[in-house]
């Protein structure tokens, strides 16, 4: 018969039952859906991976204190993780090329009259750098994705340097709406501000931000703030020392490991970790390298993966064999018909086309519904795994494959079966 | 004598029960030339189907041998028989075996649909028109078979059977689901296809309608003999 003949015959026998059909599709439609959005997990744990990579260079390893969870309470632990930790760091190991050191804390400051109440942040001078890198913001209306300089940064003025970060000197840099929010409009530059009980002298305005990430804007404006050297928060406005947040570079990413077993022993011995009874060290610490970050990605879409792909094979599996018996059933409720067709001249490849173009047929419309509503599920999925999901391209076809293939695989039992009737018996089934 | 379409050489079927083996038919001798009208007359039980079922190509003889238009027909494959069946042979049958989903042109087709790539769609569609007008259905070619009154679902079963041209056309009990009129309507197309040429084996336990064939043979217990009664005409 040819094929535009058996399609004909595919499609009449189908759309005779249509409800049948569709109950049918139902397990080839599910697990379609979740092969589409298993790979846009992939895809979307891949492209958020690749982000990452823009925030922490190859060379960098983030440092910061440990918390521990204690009556309810995130709490740190053991000894604070101090300026001075990561001072003596640069001089102790060869491999540290620079560390970027930064706190933070909510002040009050004020101008006059005007007061608000802001996030401080202490830096090194370098750990600007750090910021203008980091992908997270840019300036607004910056074309994304285009790299900036710390000049582009600043809005007027300057940001303070390596020797006012040693010196602890009494500087600062307002965020632009900060700025603003002090002095009414007026330059601020020069000008002597209050943050907390300490007076200190405008250097310069960071220039008007915007969050990379479209999310981020409606969280925090990141054009409130106040920029200050490291040692003089600390000094200032901390009763007792406070844990810094090292980001280190290191001279050669390729030997980033290395850098951090240094880095470990030297902490241990700094904070008197010792090894307990079962050899394991209590750190009191935590650090980080893209590597890292890769692998707790990859883990966690790895996991949800793992679900979807389950829950894919026992669709298509389930799906399959519910083809096989649709299609066993409609053999025998068709034995007359396969009667008729062999005595009129069908062989017997004529009738295992027909059944399984019929079979295909129902995989196939399930393999595109599944597609659509995969395509639909991705946000849902996304939101689940608290991760990102993307549609992966690929998987348009792959999925639209598996159904067919599944269609194949499972129709080809009960189209063989119908192939090897025996005329006269079928022709006189009832 | 014209050309000899089927012959029979001592052909048995025997089916195997558990432990018994029934003789369904016995070392049956038929010869039929072109053009003849046979019918084969017996109770039920007797064998009659089981002869047509095997000169249809539908089943195989356990002993004997058969010969369609001087084919051997014993050694070929299941696909063989089914090619040769498509176009050889013309069945009619008692409960008309129409498929229900197809139009009346479409069940006329069918069998060509099965000749792969001789006939396009058009083709199909005009020969199957052909042969719809030669039983008098042309009217009806886009009517399901529900559609249809129990006689003009046998014209269009005897048109499918017409549309290849076959050699011989087999008719099981043509008329055994049709009131009397009917009946009598289905055996004058025969018996004027006949006229026209075409070869066709009856098989009947109604006297009334074996009165239509050329030669007569009845089946008893799965025996085959040429009825002394034959060339009785209408």
């Amino acid at each position: 018969m040819s094929l535009t003949d058996l399609l004909r015959t595919a499609f009449r026998s189908v759309a005779a039952n249509k409800l049948r059909a569709a109950l049918t599709m139902l397990g080839v439609v599910i697990g379609v859906a979740s092969v589409i959005a298993m790979l846009a997990l992939g895809n979307g744990a891949r492209a958020a991976v690749d982000a990452t990579f823009q925030s922490l260079g190859a060379n960098q390893i983030q440092i910061g204190q440990r918390f521990a969870m204690e009556d309810g309470e995130f709490q740190t632990t053991g000894k604070t993780l101090t300026f001075a930790d990561g001072l003596d760091m640069l001089a102790t190991i060869p491999l540290v090329e620079r560390v970027e050191m930064s706190v933070s804390k909510t002040v009050k400051a004020r101008f006059g009259k005007n007061t608000v109440e802001i996030n401080t942040i202490g830096t090194t001078a370098d750990a600007i750098e750090g910021i203008a890198s980091s992908g997270d913001i840019q300036p607004l209306g910056w074309k994304s994705g285009a790299s900036f300089s710390t000049e582009d940064l600043l809005g007027d003025g300057r940001f303070f340097s390596a020797d006012e970060v040693y010196a602890g000197a009494p500087v600062c840099v307002l965020g632009y709406q900060t700025a603003l929010d002090l002095f009414s409009g007026d330059n601020p530059i020069g000008e002597t501000i209050w943050v907390e009980r300490t007076r200190c002298t405008v250097i310069g305005v960071v220039t008007e931000l915007e969050s990379t990430d479209v999310q981020q804007r409606y969280r925090s404006d990141p054009n409130e703030g106040l920029l200050m050297p490291i040692s003089t928060v600390i000094q200032t406005l901390y009763e007792e020392e406070p844990s810094v947040y090292m980001v280190v570079h290191v001279t050669d990413a390729n030997r980033i490991s290395e850098a951090k077993e240094q880095i470990t022993s030297y902490l241990r011995e700094r904070h008197q970790i010792e090894q307990d009874a079962e050899g394991n060290y209590q750190d009191d610490f935590d650090m980080l390298t893209r590597n890292d970050i890769l692998g707790q990605q990859q883990e966690a879409a790895r996991t949800f993966s793992l679900l979807l792909a389950a829950m894919a094979t026992v669709s298509l599996v389930v799906g399959g064999i519910g083809i096989m018996n649709v299609m066993l059933v409609s053999v025998t409720e068709r034995t007359r018909e396969i009667g008729v067709r062999l005595a009129v001249g069908a062989e017997q490849r004529d009738i295992v086309s027909q059944f399984l173009l019929e079979s295909i047929l129902i995989s196939a419309s399930g393999g595109l519904a599944g597609i659509v509503l995969g395509i639909l599920a991705i946000p849902l999925a996304a939101a689940l795994n608290q991760g990102v999901a993307l549609l992966y391209p690929g998987s348009i076809p792959l999925a639209f494959g598996v159904a067919v293939l599944i269609g194949i695989v499972f129709g080809l039992y009960p189209a063989i079966r119908a192939s090897r009737l025996d005329p006269i018996e079928a022709l006189r089934y009832e | 004598m014209s050309d000899v379409v089927i012959r029979t050489e001592k052909i048995t079927r025997t089916y195997s029960m558990g432990d018994n083996v029934v003789t369904a038919l016995r070392d049956a001798d038929l010869t039929v030339h072109a053009g003849e009208f046979i019918a084969l007359m017996g109770a039920s039980g007797s064998g009659k189907s089981t002869l047509l079922n095997l000169l249809g190509l539908l089943d195989r003889a356990t002993a004997g041998e058969y010969w369609l238009e001087g084919t051997v027909v014993s050694t070929l494959r299941r696909d063989q028989l089914a090619h040769l069946r498509g176009r050889r042979i013309g069945f009619i049958f008692q409960n008309f075996n129409l498929l229900p989903r197809l139009s009346a042109w479409e069940n006329v087709a069918l069998p060509l649909a099965y000749r792969q790539g001789e006939f396009r769609g058009q083709d199909q569609l005009n020969r199957a028109r052909e042969a719809l007008s030669r039983v008098q259905l042309d009217h009806r070619l886009e009517h399901n078979p529900t559609e249809l009154s129990g006689g003009e679902r046998q014209r269009v079963a005897i048109a499918r059977a017409l549309i290849t041209q076959p050699a011989v056309i087999l008719a099981d009990e043509p008329t055994g689901n049709l009131d009397s009129n009917t009946g009598v309507e289905i055996m004058h197309l025969l018996k004027e296809l006949n006229e026209e040429g075409r070869t066709i084996i009856l098989v009947t336990h109604d006297m009334n309608v074996a009165r239509y064939a050329s030669r007569i043979y009845q089946m008893r217990d799965g025996v085959l003999k040429e009825s002394e009664s034959a060339h009785v005409t209408h």
